[in-house]
């Protein structure tokens, strides 16, 4: 073997470890389409969250006076509406922008909760034997339930109390974050726990264990690092189906208040004038295919960042 | 070498070691059954020896090599290991006492976490024992790194680009980390082609003058093994059939399946290459359900009727030799370890029963 170099040269060619991040950094940066979709997402977070502040019109403006108002109707894109307007006259750049607010912060924050949840269920249950009979029943149970009407029953339920503590749209937010999150994690729990269960019978793990690492260190150090991309494209997959049930939840009527603009549920209100008016499926159908496809891409982009057997390739 | 030479420490004892692993059938999972991986071995290990453990494929090596540092929760036994029976430590206790013991692995790709790097991988024992400082931490990496021949600007590196001899070198840097005692080493070379083999082997023994390590080394290599230990235990379906020093072993095997074992050893001189091989017939019993009596009397080219009533016992028959069979039995004309092998088996013939 060639490496082993007498001291002295070990020495004057050495370099103190770096961190891993960087490595991280500069794998992900080489993978282009994840960095199309980190610019893309960008975008869109800097258009939902700062476009209030330059489009300054009122989402839920409609002309008090009747003759204006049905005139304003259905308008074509012009400058000043650049999106149109829908059939109540309100600008549909406005909506949109106010929609996508709520829907980006929906969708991250069902996705992390459920995700989160299923990590949680899958490790526990695939590492710990007595766990995991109660755990996956529990799963099973979950996903046997029929997820619908368990939605409106909760929001039936929940709804007014959340209200009540945290006002009417955060209590609404709060509502349907955790409803799609408890409702959405049995998939990811299931593949975790497969992963893990074939993990735990790695050599690397025996190793750890002959080493004395305990179980709590055993899971971060080396059982969440490796099943971190079956994790990583649930999540993205999270995303896309939770702005999906939030529109759903929306259109059913209990979600957010129907004058409360969302990009499901701009859909919805869209689908009625789909043979009149196209463009307004069109433009929040492709935000939310945006949004979901560049969050695929991070994530792709992601995965291969973290494992070092692609990366520096 | 011997182990009949003035008293040594011994580092090792296991004394009626077995580990069964339960069978669950049927709708409810009742225990219907044991795969007997290890049953009932027990033999000493005396400190800065290596004690060889060889037989075939499933015969329960690794299992036996992992249940004495405790990987696996033991049927019943004890394995006392510097004193301490670690067969009945707590969950902490034996935590605590994981430094004196360590393991290396058959398979090096397997046995290294992809997602680590080299240092974070010899670094993890001291994280999990240690309370260096950062800089002092680093400091004691590349000194394992460089007593197991790693260039130190490999420590940022993962293991999917390293060799296969290379992983093996991390592998035992791992191990070597918290300055143990004693190293089960389970098939450390099976993994590795021959040239990297030596490099290795090599590499154990220097490493074992050096530190004043004790190996238990698993091998299906017989070869290997008679060039590394100084003792070797001969497995059979989970039991020890022959534990012998290696000269005595070698040269004269005592148990049947020994004999066929080392029968079957390739030599490289063609001129002595005439050497009658042993060939059993049959398969290896499922170790869930062993013969009774001896569990060689399904193969055995000697077998008589006792052999398949009652199971014997791993009996001392010369010094320093134990063998478990009824045809070898306890004798007073050993003078030297390899006496007379023609009138032995004259009186072990007579000797039946």
């Amino acid at each position: 073997m060639t490496d082993t170099l007498p001291a002295a040269a070990v020495e004057a060619a050495f370099k103190p470890p770096r961190s891993q991040w960087r490595d991280v950094w500069d794998q992900f940066r080489t993978h282009k389409g994840a960095m199309v979709g980190a610019v893309v997402l960008a975008l869109l977070i800097f258009f939902v969250l700062f476009g209030a502040f330059i489009w300054r019109i009122d989402p839920a403006f409609i002309e008090p006076d009747a003759v204006k108002m049905i005139r304003s109707r259905n308008q074509p894109p012009s400058w000043a509406h650049p999106l149109g307007t829908d059939q109540l006259g309100r600008d549909m750049l406005a909506r949109m922008i106010a929609g996508g607010r709520v829907s980006l912060a929906v969708g991250l924050t069902a996705m992390l909760i459920a995700i989160l949840l299923g990590t949680t269920v899958g490790v526990l249950a695939g590492y710990f034997r007595r766990l995991d009979g109660p755990l996956m029943r529990m799963t099973d149970l979950f996903l046997a339930l029929p997820l619908l009407p368990l939605l409106l029953v909760m929001v039936l339920l929940f709804r007014d109390k959340l209200a009540g503590v945290f006002g009417p749209e955060l209590g609404t937010f709060l509502l349907i974050v955790f409803a799609i999150g408890v409702t959405s994690w049995m998939q990811s729990a299931r593949i975790v726990r497969g992963e893990v269960l074939a993990l735990k019978e790695r050599e690397f793990v025996l190793a750890a264990r002959s080493i004395g690492t305990p179980s709590r260190r055993m899971i971060l150090r080396h059982i969440l690092p490796n099943v971190m991309s079956p994790i990583m494209v649930a999540a993205t997959l999270g995303i896309a189906s939770a702005i999906i049930t939030e529109s759903a939840l929306s259109f059913l009527g209990l979600g957010f208040p129907p004058d409360f603009p969302t990009w499901g549920r701009l859909l919805f209100d869209g689908v009625d004038y789909l043979q009149q008016y196209p463009e307004r499926v069109i433009w929040p159908g492709l935000a939310i295919s945006l949004t979901v496809l560049s969050v695929n891409y991070i994530g792709d982009g992601l995965r291969d960042a973290l494992d070092p057997r692609i990366r520096g390739r | 070498m011997l182990d009949a030479s003035p008293p040594r420490k011994k580092l090792v004892e296991v004394k009626n070691l077995k580990m069964y692993f339960p069978i669950h059938t049927g709708l409810l999972r009742r225990h219907t059954g044991d795969v007997k991986a290890v049953d009932d071995i027990s033999f000493d290990i005396y400190e800065g020896e290596t004690l060889g453990l060889v037989g075939e494929s499933g015969c329960g090596k690794s299992t036996a090599g992992r249940a004495l540092i405790r990987l696996y929760e033991l049927t019943s036994g004890s394995v006392t290991i510097d004193g301490v029976d670690i067969a009945t430590l707590s969950a902490e206790q034996l935590r605590l006492k994981r430094p004196t013991m360590q393991m290396v692995f058959q398979d090096p790709q397997a046995s290294l976490n992809p997602r680590m790097t080299v240092s974070a991988i010899i670094g993890e024992p001291l994280d999990e024992h240690t309370t260096l400082t950062k800089a002092e931490k680093l400091a004691r990496i590349y000194e394992l790194m460089d007593a197991v021949g790693l260039n130190r600007n490999f420590a940022n590196r993962y293991p999917h680009a390293f060799s296969g001899g290379q992983r093996q070198r991390i592998g035992i840097a791992r191990a070597l980390a918290l300055n143990p005692k004693f190293i089960v080493c389970d098939e450390p070379i099976a993994a590795l082609d021959v040239s990297i083999q030596a490099q290795v082997v090599n590499l154990l023994e220097d490493l074992q003058e050096k530190f004043g390590l004790t190996y238990l080394f698993i091998s299906h290599d017989l070869s290997m093994v008679r060039h590394i230990a100084d003792r070797v235990a001969v497995m059979y379906l989970g039991q020890i059939m022959e534990l012998s020093a290696r000269d005595a072993l070698y040269a004269d095997p005592l148990h049947p399946y020994a004999k066929a074992l080392l029968s079957a050893v390739p030599e490289p001189d063609p001129a002595k290459a005439a050497r009658a091989r042993i060939i059993l017939q049959g398969d290896v019993p499922s170790p869930a359900n062993p013969p009774k009596g001896c569990n060689f009397c399904t193969r055995c080219p000697q077998v008589i009727p006792v052999c398949r009533e009652v199971q014997p016992a791993l009996t001392e028959v010369a010094p320093g030799r134990f063998v478990a069979c009824h045809l070898v039995q306890p004798t007073a004309l050993t003078a030297g370890p390899t006496g007379g092998t023609e009138a032995k088996e004259h009186n072990q013939q007579g000797a039946t029963r």
